[in-house]
Formats: C-alpha cells, sequence, structure tokens
C-alpha cells in the first residue's frame, strides 16, 4: 500500500505536486495518469526517497522510503531504464544492485530469465535496444520479488508482445495480492491494464476513481454517420433531440439517439448511409477531455473539442 | 530472445535483515570493478608514472655531468625518483571523481538511492572502495617509480638510495598511503560537491596540484600564513619535499593535524550535502 497525504512538493514559487493525498491498494492495478509536465515523475520520485516533500507526506507500507532497512524487498521500481552505465554488462547491472538490497547472487540469473535476458546477460548495456532496456529495468525492479511494484512507463519501447507480456506480468502481480502503481501515457494499453485510476493534473489530483466509473463519467458515447447525403439528415436528427456536430463534409457525429433510432429516421427519408457505427467511451478521450485544461504542453490542435471523439 | 511466462513469481522468503555495510561495499566494488575504464586508468598510472620516471631518470643520467650547481644541490637520490608522479595524481584524481560523476551523468545515481536509500552508507562504502583502489595504485607506482630510477642513476654515476635506507623506507610507506587517500579522497568530495566530471577534475587538479608550482609566486607572509596551511603542501613538508627552512615548512604533528582537518572537513561537507539535496 501506498499512502499519500497532502504531499506537496515546490521548487522556487511552483509546485510541482500540491496536497496530493491518495492511496494505492494491493491486488488491483493502479494506473496513474497524466500530461505531460503533471506531477507523475516528481510523485513517484517522492515516493522513492529521491527528492524531500516540501510539505506532507508519503509512505509505503507505513514508513517513509529512507526509513525503510531493505527497501528493495519491500517496494521495486523501474524509474528510468535507459539510466545505465554504457560499458556494463547487463548481469553486473543486476548484480550490483542485488549485493546492494542483500540478495543472492542467484536472484539475478533469476530475474534475467524471468524477463528473457539470460542470453545477452554480458553483452555491455549500451549496445542495447530500447525495449532490452525496459526488460531490464523490469528485471531490477523484481531483483527483491517485493510486494509493492511501482513503474513509470513500463511498456514504452515494447513490441506488441512485449506489451502483452508486461500487461500478463502486471495482472498477475496484482491477482497475487500485488500492490502496482503504473504510470503511463499509452491510454488504449491503460484501459486494458488498470482497475483503477489516479489522473494528475498541474500537480493536483484531479481524479481517483475506478476505471469503469472514470470511462462512463467523463466521455460519451456517440453515432458516426457517413453518408453522402448527411447534411441532409442533420435537421431531422436534431428535430427529434440529437446533437450534431459536422466532421469532414460527409461524416456526423451524433449523440443523444442510439445508431437503431438514426437508422430508422434516415431509412424514413430515403438517405443513403455509407456507415452508421456506434462510438464507445475510450480512456483517451476521457483523459483528454478531464484534463484539457491543465496540459502544460500543448501542439495546437485546433478547435477545442466539445465533444470527446473515441 | 524468449519471453518466460511460465516461471512461476511467487514470493520469495524475504529475509528483511538489514543488507549492512559489507553489502553496501561489495555493491560499490562490482561497480568499479566491471567497467573497462577503471582497469584503463589505473593501468595508465601504473604504466605512465612509473615510464616516465625510467626516462626522467635517464634524462638526469644524461644531462648531469653539465648542471649547474643549482640544479646539482636540488637532486635527490629519493625525490627525484618521483618524476613521473603527475601522471598518477592526475590519474587518480579521475578515478576518485568519475566513480561519483558516472553515476550523476547516466542518473544511475537514482538507482543507488534506490537501492540503497541510506545515503551515508552509500558514501561511506564508495569513499573505502575508491580509496582502496588509489591506495593500491601508488603502493605500486610510487615505490616502482623508485625502483625503476635507481639502477639508472647508478650507471650514470649519481647518487643512490636504497630501500632500505631509513629516509627511503620512511618515504616509501608515507607516500604510498597518504598519495593514494589523497589524490582519491579530496576529489571524491569536490565530486559530490559539483555533480560533473569536467568541473571536478579541474577543481580537483587546481586544489592539488596548483599550489606547489604558486608557492614562489605568492608574497612571504601568504606562504606563511595562508599556503603552509593547504593540505598539499602539508603533505610535502611530511615528505621532506618542503625543506625544513622553507617559509611553508610545517612540523610532523601540525602537518598530519591540517591533512586530517581538511579530508574529514571536504568528505564531511559533501556527506551533508549529499543527505539534503535531491538526488
Amino acid at each position: 500500500m501506498i499512502t499519500a497525504t497532502g504531499l506537496t512538493k515546490r521548487y522556487g514559487s511552483t509546485a510541482a505536486v500540491d496536497g496530493l493525498t491518495f492511496e494505492v491498494k494491493p491486488g488491483i492495478v493502479t494506473g496513474f495518469l497524466g500530461p505531460n509536465g503533471a506531477g507523475k515523475t516528481t510523485s513517484m520520485r517522492l515516493i522513492l526517497g529521491l527528492d524531500k516533500a516540501t510539505e506532507g507526506t508519503v509512505t509505503v507500507n507505513g514508513q517513509s522510503y529512507r526509513d525503510k532497512r531493505v527497501p528493495m524487498q519491500e517496494i521495486g521500481a523501474l524509474i528510468d531504464p535507459s539510466a545505465v552505465h554504457g560499458g556494463r554488462s547487463a548481469y553486473h547491472h543486476l548484480l550490483w544492485q542485488a549485493q546492494a538490497g542483500g540478495l543472492p547472487r542467484g536472484r539475478v540469473d533469476e530475474v534475467l530469465d524471468m524477463v528473457g535476458l539470460t542470453d545477452v546477460a554480458g553483452k555491455k548495456v549500451g549496445g542495447f535496444s530500447l525495449g532490452m532496456h525496459q526488460r531490464l529495468g523490469i528485471a531490477s525492479a523484481l531483483l527483491g520479488d517485493p510486494p509493492v511494484l511501482l513503474f513509470d512507463e513500463p511498456v514504452n519501447g515494447l513490441d506488441p508482445e512485449g506489451i502483452q507480456w508486461v500487461r500478463t506480468l502486471v495482472r498477475r502481480f496484482a491477482a497475487e495480492g500485488r500492490t502496482v502503481f503504473i504510470s503511463s501515457h499509452m491510454m488504449s494499453e491503460m484501459e486494458q491494464t488498470a482497475d483503477h485510476v489516479l489522473v494528475i493534473g498541474r500537480g493536483h489530483l484531479v481524479a481517483d476513481v475506478s476505471m469503469s466509473e472514470f470511462m462512463q463519467r467523463s466521455a460519451h458515447s456517440h453515432v458516426r454517420i457517413v453518408s453522402l447525403r448527411a447534411h441532409d439528415l442533420t435537421p431531422f436528427l436534431e428535430a427529434k433531440g440529437a446533437l450534431v456536430t459536422n466532421g469532414t463534409p460527409n461524416e456526423l457525429t451524433v449523440t443523444g439517439l442510439d445508431a437503431a433510432a438514426i437508422g430508422a429516421i434516415a431509412f424514413e427519408q430515403g438517405i443513403p448511409l455509407n456507415e452508421l457505427s456506434t462510438q464507445r467511451a475510450s480512456l483517451e478521450a476521457a483523459f483528454m477531455e478531464l484534463t484539457y485544461d491543465t496540459v502544460e504542453f500543448r501542439a495546437d490542435r485546433g478547435p477545442t473539442p466539445d465533444v470527446a471523439f473515441a | 530472445m524468449t519471453m518466460s511466462t511460465a516461471s512461476p513469481i511467487g514470493m520469495t522468503s524475504n529475509t528483511n535483515a538489514e543488507p549492512g555495510f559489507g553489502a553496501a561495499l561489495q555493491s560499490e566494488w562490482t561497480k568499479l570493478r566491471s567497467i573497462r575504464s577503471t582497469w584503463i586508468v589505473v593501468s595508465l598510472a601504473i604504466g605512465l608514472s612509473i615510464g616516465f620516471s625510467a626516462l626522467f631518470a635517464l634524462v638526469s643520467g644524461l644531462t648531469h655531468e653539465s648542471w649547474n650547481d643549482d640544479i646539482r644541490a636540488q637532486f635527490d637520490p629519493i625525490l627525484t625518483t618521483m618524476g613521473g608522479m603527475l601522471f598518477g595524481f592526475i590519474l587518480t584524481i579521475v578515478l576518485g571523481v568519475t566513480v561519483v560523476t558516472s553515476e550523476y551523468s547516466s542518473r544511475m545515481m537514482r538507482t543507488t538511492f534506490i537501492a540503497n536509500p541510506h545515503r551515508n552508507q552509500v558514501f561511506a562504502a564508495k569513499a573505502t572502495v575508491v580509496a582502496m583502489l588509489g591506495v593500491a595504485i601508488s603502493v605500486i607506482t610510487i615505490p616502482g617509480m623508485f625502483l625503476v630510477s635507481q639502477p639508472i642513476f647508478g650507471y650514470y654515476g649519481l647518487e643512490t638510495a636504497s630501500v632500505t635506507d631509513n629516509d627511503a623506507t620512511r618515504f616509501l610507506l608515507i607516500a604510498s598511503l597518504l598519495q593514494g587517500l589523497f589524490y582519491t579522497l579530496i576529489p571524491f568530495a569536490f565530486a559530490w560537491l559539483l555533480r560533473g566530471a569536467a568541473s571536478a577534475i579541474t577543481f580537483s587538479i587546481g586544489f592539488c596540484i596548483l599550489p606547489w608550482m604558486l608557492t614562489p609566486l605568492v608574497p612571504i607572509w601568504v606562504q606563511e600564513n595562508v599556503f603552509r596551511y593547504h593540505p598539499d603542501i602539508a603533505k610535502d613538508s611530511l615528505f621532506g619535499v618542503v625543506e625544513a627552512d622553507a617559509t611553508t615548512h610545517l612540523a610532523q604533528a601540525p602537518a598530519i593535524l591540517v591533512i586530517a582537518i581538511w579530508m574529514t572537513g571536504l568528505l564531511a561537507a559533501a556527506a551533508i550535502v549529499l543527505n539534503r539535496r535531491d538526488v
């Protein structure tokens, strides 16, 4: 269990994280979502004792990280997989960590096998691909076989097989009763992996709910229509109380009416449809809508969306 | 590359025994010995020091008959063998600095303090490991430089010294120990404070080596009241490099005290800053 109470970190006059209060529970996968610069990495650094909080506290299993006697056996972290010395072999990189944590040498071979890096154990880490770096980082986190796992962007750079592997691993850990805390930008992947979400924006906690509630609450499912006579259909739909938005010239997005009702209206009016599909809410849409105001760095994406698109 | 999803990830019996200083030492030694650059620096320090001393001895032998009285008076069968020492010192400084700065530049320092958040323990373990390697280097280079020069001096008819001479034995023992400690631990402290290799190495070279060169250039009162208490000058007093009647000379006990205070002070400052700053 990871518990934060009023956690605040200020650099000068700006607060990177401000008054964060949350609990990351065991037995489920908790996703940590937020735009770039929102404070996800700062939060994780505070949990691991790398930075000192300006105000508030954060504990792992009731104890602050720097007070722990054998932290590696309590919490395993993947923070920055490329933070390695390129001239060292993968084996030695894991060995020094195992030794620092008072773990037996055999553990190094075990975790290398778990992540599939046994064949390259003797190779210098500088020659590793991004995916191999990620796997080495996951191996480091697993060395102490800890009941709490903290992963910062674990699927970054992995191929589809690797992504599925991480998802299976992480869900299994949660099923074993471990606490799993993952931060990620890959919404489609998070949707399949996390049971609970913490959403952070500009240092503040914006949401702390189950995944299903988050997606229901924020994004609306809608119906997408493609038709050569789409503009003809619009007044009929609006007459029935639907909200219609135009996309590309032949495209409509409709909320307020389901696909069956829209199909019936189109049939009545003799307007042929090329596509009629229900777009369910997606995590990405929910996330974008919720954090739109809090994004620090944003490329110009055109006018403000007033309906979230899947 | 195969990935194993079948291997069971049960909860291994967590011993919960605190790793302790021995584990930290083992970990830091693994870090140091497992990169090739460590051994390149060690080999160069030894090879260049001894090689250059031999060369210096050879040049002395070839030219000594044309020396004037001043230069002849400066010749010392013990101290003149240390001609290659600058290489050894600079490379040892590089070792003392990079053991710290390579972790900051690669951002691996975070991994280090995640594995062991007890910062003083990590600090002490790193200091111990790099100091021991530094002493190992100087224990090989200093007697090495001495022994390689003596036969060359003898061949050309210069005054020689033997390892069994009291003066020589005393010098070799103290120098082997002290140079290794001095040129690793002081740069080590600067490295934690400055965090960057280039600045720490430059600063360390300036601090550890320049004072000897600058001494003749500063006013007498500065030599007597400031430079005399610089640890590098005090070290030179201990070795007899600084003459007993020189302005910067310090007796044995005060010299040892000066060196001890400087080294503990700098290391303490580095440790305090490490504990307070974010990694």
